[in-house]
């Protein structure tokens, strides 16, 4: 196939992907390529904004092994990823699946899963802890009233990982819907049609055809979801910031910490390439997983 | 890398001379980039209070750029990295321990004239370690303590004479009293969750982060503990809120809703709960003894930068801005207190709870300041809050907490 | 029956949903005295309406909104432009690298922005975007999440349709516009509506490129609210209630394209 196409192809279909290609090329490798490599380079050095910087070798590496903070918490984002990317993709799947369907209704429940990926995460912040304040926290404020116990949903480590799951999703789960929910209106209506034919009950048309045709999008949205739980930073800084003591503390903060409070921008960049190789074996073993899906040589 | 800067000096030069046409040709305009963040309208009240020394200097602008705190830090480093810092910015005193490298030192006969009529931990402050002044206070910051006197009254308590003499375990006694007395009063006493409102109970207990000399560090001593301790022993028995420093709960938001009796912040709450409090009284009171009676200092400067592009026209805004005049207008606008020993003020409201403050600072130790500008110390900020937390939660004993703060700050003591 | 068993589960979920934000739009009526009360009000008392005009005083306001829309209209034209061109590309061609490419793309959305920053900030430095609406609006364009959707969905697309256009001698670039574009527009939309509400909302790409008052951009000035000790709860929760809704309008306008996408029989191969 591959082979047939690239001979048959004339001057103009060869150079189209090329031009096609080159302004998304031209951006991304000016404005990402370069800056991650700089930042890659910073990695061997110890490198200060302030006090300027001096070429280690692999030291900051070395020193990353022995460093507890950091294998706390990589446990921890470990632990957050794991309930996050299962828990959002199935509840992202389940909404797109009540939602891909044309009506006002429909639009009008979209709209609403949707608004809380529109407010600023200073607001997602405020208005959960708000929420669930032990003292102030309205939640509370409703278990006291009907005679219970007031719960410590952010002051007790555990319950305060579980909050936090559960805001990622209440903050997330729109933005994936909608990505599913453009997989879904992309399956061809004939399918479902012939299925109806066949007398396929909804379970089995849902297993037998939304599934398999859902696929290519599932990918992306398990990988995104994967990767950007990964780096999960601003909503756990608005809200827990890392505690009580460091029971929420994840890989990206305590990057942040060293990099930019500490002024170690060196160690800083050393841990960031351990997170993206940990990110990177996560993400292309999903690829890999579900290679005939992912390309249609 | 000397590649790079040589091609960010050229380009720096080259941006350099491009005004210098405009300049060449008389009228010697000067726009001064003047960086600040807001507590609340400080950036308003700094071009109005300097609207007279622009209207006598129609040859300098003002070009103000408003940052958000919590990334201020970063936005400087960035400007300072890049090679073009601001002409004039506003600093917190762990920023000066940060920049004292890249700070222009305030020397010659104007500031130290000025200096003379400021405080001496303001300025120890806005010092780098031999002594050289780098930005000059433009308010002073106390820790110190704010009570719901209404709570008190109800307990049967003059909180404002008890609290003249008051020590810790009668500061305790009356908390316990205050809780009985008021059923929707919940705890007694809220602290920041910062470990600079921490310190003022290590102050108190007599102990200090460093040794003299800021070489290393000596927070895990007899009276280190004693402060430790006595912050536990507050959680524990539930004097202290857990969700304050071991959840995410604001301290001053417990208190404007009556939950807390007292509330160990800065003087700066005298502005918000001016705003914030309607429903009871309150009032500043001195802090409770332990060895000592202290505050810690703290507050705001101004400086310039040694990269800075208009160094001159900048020291001399700020020269201007620190007169006795000046000053006071900002303090009083700002609802801050004054670095200025000179300094005479009526705010609209509360001037005495501002000079329970005052009185709080007078007797606060020097050392206090020498300890919070040492940059290594500000460097294992989280690190510090993070591990008392440990503590509180019974994770490690609060003796471990001691001995891994010392253990992490003196790596970055050299 | 089934239908008002879904209705009735997906009301009760939303309202779940919308809690906090109903939550964060009834407080930004109320006075700062109002906000911290115990035992909590639901409703104000006093409705301050006049949270509003007081916050929109506090800044040049309608300045950052019209330099928050000029990124976000322009950074999303540009961004969907460049992106679904490169998702086609990625999908519908073949040549050497393609992989490569789209794995390098995939793999540099995992390095955490922050860890960058400063040499972003050199970077753009010395290319002169620093203080420039353009050094936001052209920098983060390449998204790999936008490249990522747009190359999947494309996929999907049956060849034959390309195939049979290449037979009647149609060239490669009205293959993309006549074919392909109509056929990708759900996904056109989705990119539109995350990348518009990405820009509207971000807050690390002015951060790190403007330093000047009459460039700020919405997010800039709502964080300005947030001071070191004290937060202006009464003008951050009502300005936050009104950058809200440009974002709400675009996005209903948009899910139309949702529905046009299904209806004109998306792919009836």
């Amino acid at each position: 196939m591959k082979r047939r196409r690239r001979t048959r192809g004339t001057f103009e279909q060869t150079a189209a992907p090329l031009l096609f290609l080159s302004p998304n090329l031209l951006i991304f490798s000016l404005f990402i390529i370069v800056p991650a490599v700089m930042g890659l380079r910073m990695s061997l050095f110890d490198w200060s904004i302030l006090d300027g910087s001096r070429f280690v070798g692999f030291r900051n590496f070395v020193r990353l092994a022995r460093d507890a903070m950091f294998w706390k918490t990589l446990l921890n984002t470990f632990v957050y990823v794991g309930a996050v990317v299962p828990l959002l993709v199935a509840f992202a799947l389940g909404l797109a699946v009540l939602l891909a369907r044309p009506g006002r209704a429909m639009g009008v429940f979209r709209s609403l899963f949707y608004l809380p990926t529109l407010l600023s995460l200073i607001i997602v912040g405020i208005a959960w802890r708000w929420i669930l304040g032990f003292d102030l926290g309205i939640l509370n404020y409703i278990i006291r009233a009907l005679g219970g116990k007031a719960v410590p949903w952010l002051t007790n480590g555990r319950l305060a990982m579980s909050s936090l799951i559960f805001m990622t999703l209440w903050t997330r789960v729109g933005y994936f819907m909608m990505m599913l929910v453009g997989g879904l209106q992309a399956i061809p209506e004939t399918y479902y049609e012939a299925a109806r034919i066949d007398g396929a009950g909804r379970v089995a048309t849902f297993r037998r055809i939304t599934l398999p045709l859902l696929r290519p999008m599932l990918l992306v949205v398990a990988v995104l979801a994967t990767i950007e739980s990964f780096k999960a930073y601003e909503l756990i800084f608005v809200t827990t910031q890392g505690g009580p003591g460091s029971a929420t503390k994840f890989l990206v903060q305590y990057i942040y910490e060293v990099a930019f409070e500490q002024d170690r921008m060196g160690y800083g960049a050393a841990m960031s390439v351990v997170l993206m190789a940990i990110i990177a074996v996560f993400t292309f073993a999903q690829f890999v997983a579900r290679r005939e899906e992912f390309g249609n040589e | 890398m000397t590649r790079r800067n040589l091609l960010l000096m050229a380009f720096g030069l080259l941006v350099g001379l491009l005004p210098m046409g405009a300049v060449a040709q008389g009228s010697q305009k000067i726009t001064l980039s003047v960086l600040w963040f807001n507590d609340s309208n400080e950036s308003q009240v700094f071009q109005k209070v300097m609207a007279d020394y622009l209207a006598s200097h129609p040859n300098v602008r003002l070009d103000m750029q408003v940052v958000p705190f919590n990334d201020y830090e970063n936005k400087l480093k960035l400007m300072i990295a890049g090679g073009n810092p601001p002409d004039v910015a506003r600093i917190t005193n762990n920023q000066i321990a940060m920049f004292v490298n890249q700070l222009q030192p305030l020397t010659g006969p104007v500031f130290s004239d000025l200096a003379a009529h400021y405080f001496p931990s303001s300025l120890a402050l806005g010092s780098d370690s031999s002594g050289r002044l780098l930005a000059m206070p433009t308010e002073a910051t106390a820790n110190g303590m704010i009570v719901n006197k209404t709570y008190f009254r109800r307990a049967g308590i003059d909180v404002d004479k008890l609290s003249l003499t008051w020590d810790w375990d009668q500061w305790v006694a009356a908390m316990r009293k205050v809780l009985a007395a008021n059923p929707t009063c919940k705890y007694g006493v809220a602290v920041d969750f910062t470990p600079f409102r921490f310190s003022t109970f290590l102050f108190e207990a007599g102990g200090r982060f460093l040794t003299d000399g800021g070489t290393k560090m000596a927070f895990d001593s007899p009276a280190g503990l004693d402060a430790l301790n006595f912050f536990k022993m507050l959680h524990d028995q539930g004097l202290a809120p857990a969700s304050v420093w071991m959840g995410s709960e604001n301290p001053q938001e417990m208190f404007a809703a009556g939950l807390v009796a007292c509330h160990i912040g800065g003087s700066w709450l005298i502005n918000a709960y001016n705003n914030t409090v309607k429903n009871f009284d309150w009032g500043a009171v001195r802090m409770p003894k332990r060895k000592i009676r202290s505050s810690v200092p703290g507050g705001k400067w101004i400086a310039t930068f040694k990269d800075s592009r208009h160094k001159q026209a900048a020291l001399d805004l700020i020269a201007a801005f620190s007169d006795k005049k000046h000053n006071e207008a900002y303090c009083r606008d700002t609802f801050n207190l004054s670095a200025r020993q000179d300094a005479d003020i009526v705010y609209p409201s509360h001037t005495a709870d501002f000079k329970v403050f005052s009185s709080d600072l007078s007797v606060t130790p020097a050392y206090t300041a020498e300890d919070w500008k040492s940059p290594g110390l500000n460097k294992i900020y989280s690190y510090m809050r993070e591990q008392i937390v440990e503590g509180l939660l019974g994770h490690q004993t609060m003796a471990q907490t001691a001995a891994n703060i010392d253990a992490q700050g003196d790596t970055f003591l050299r | 029956m089934s239908k008002v068993i879904r209705y009735l589960l997906l009301s009760l979920f939303a309202c779940l949903f919308l809690f906090p934000i109903a939550w964060v739009i009834v407080s930004s009526l109320k006075p700062q005295s109002e906000l911290f009360t115990y035992p909590l009000t639901i409703l104000p008392r006093h409705a301050a309406f006049s949270n509003y005009p007081t916050a929109f005083a506090s800044g040049d306001f309608p300045l950052y909104f019209a330099n928050t829309a000029f990124v976000s209209v322009a950074a999303t034209i540009l961004t969907v432009l460049i992106n679904v061109m490169a998702g086609y590309a990625l999908s519908k061609y073949y040549f050497r690298g393609r992989n490569a490419i789209f794995y390098a793309m995939i793999a540099t959305l995992m390095i955490p922005l922050q860890a960058i920053m400063v040499p972003i900030f050199l970077l753009l430095k010395s290319l002169g975007l620093l203080n420039s609406l353009w050094g936001i609006i052209i920098p983060p364009a390449a998204t790999p999440t936008g490249v990522f959707l747009a190359r999947q969905y494309i996929q999907s697309i049956p060849n034959s349709f390309i195939e049979a256009a290449r037979i009647d001698g149609t060239g490669e670039f009205t293959i993309f516009r006549r074919i392909i574009a109509p056929l990708a527009k759900p996904i056109i939309a989705t990119i539109a509506i995350f990348s518009f509400m990405w820009r509207w909302n971000d807050f690390l790409w002015p951060f790190i490129v403007i330093s000047d008052d009459k460039k700020m951009t919405l997010q800039l000035a709502l964080a300005n609210f947030v001071g070191q000790f004290q937060i202006n709860w009464a003008n951050l929760l009502a300005m936050t209630v009104v950058t809200m809704i440009p974002m709400i309008v675009v996005f209903i306008l948009l899910q139309r394209y949702f529905v046009a996408g299904l209806t004109a029989g998306g792919i009836k191969a």
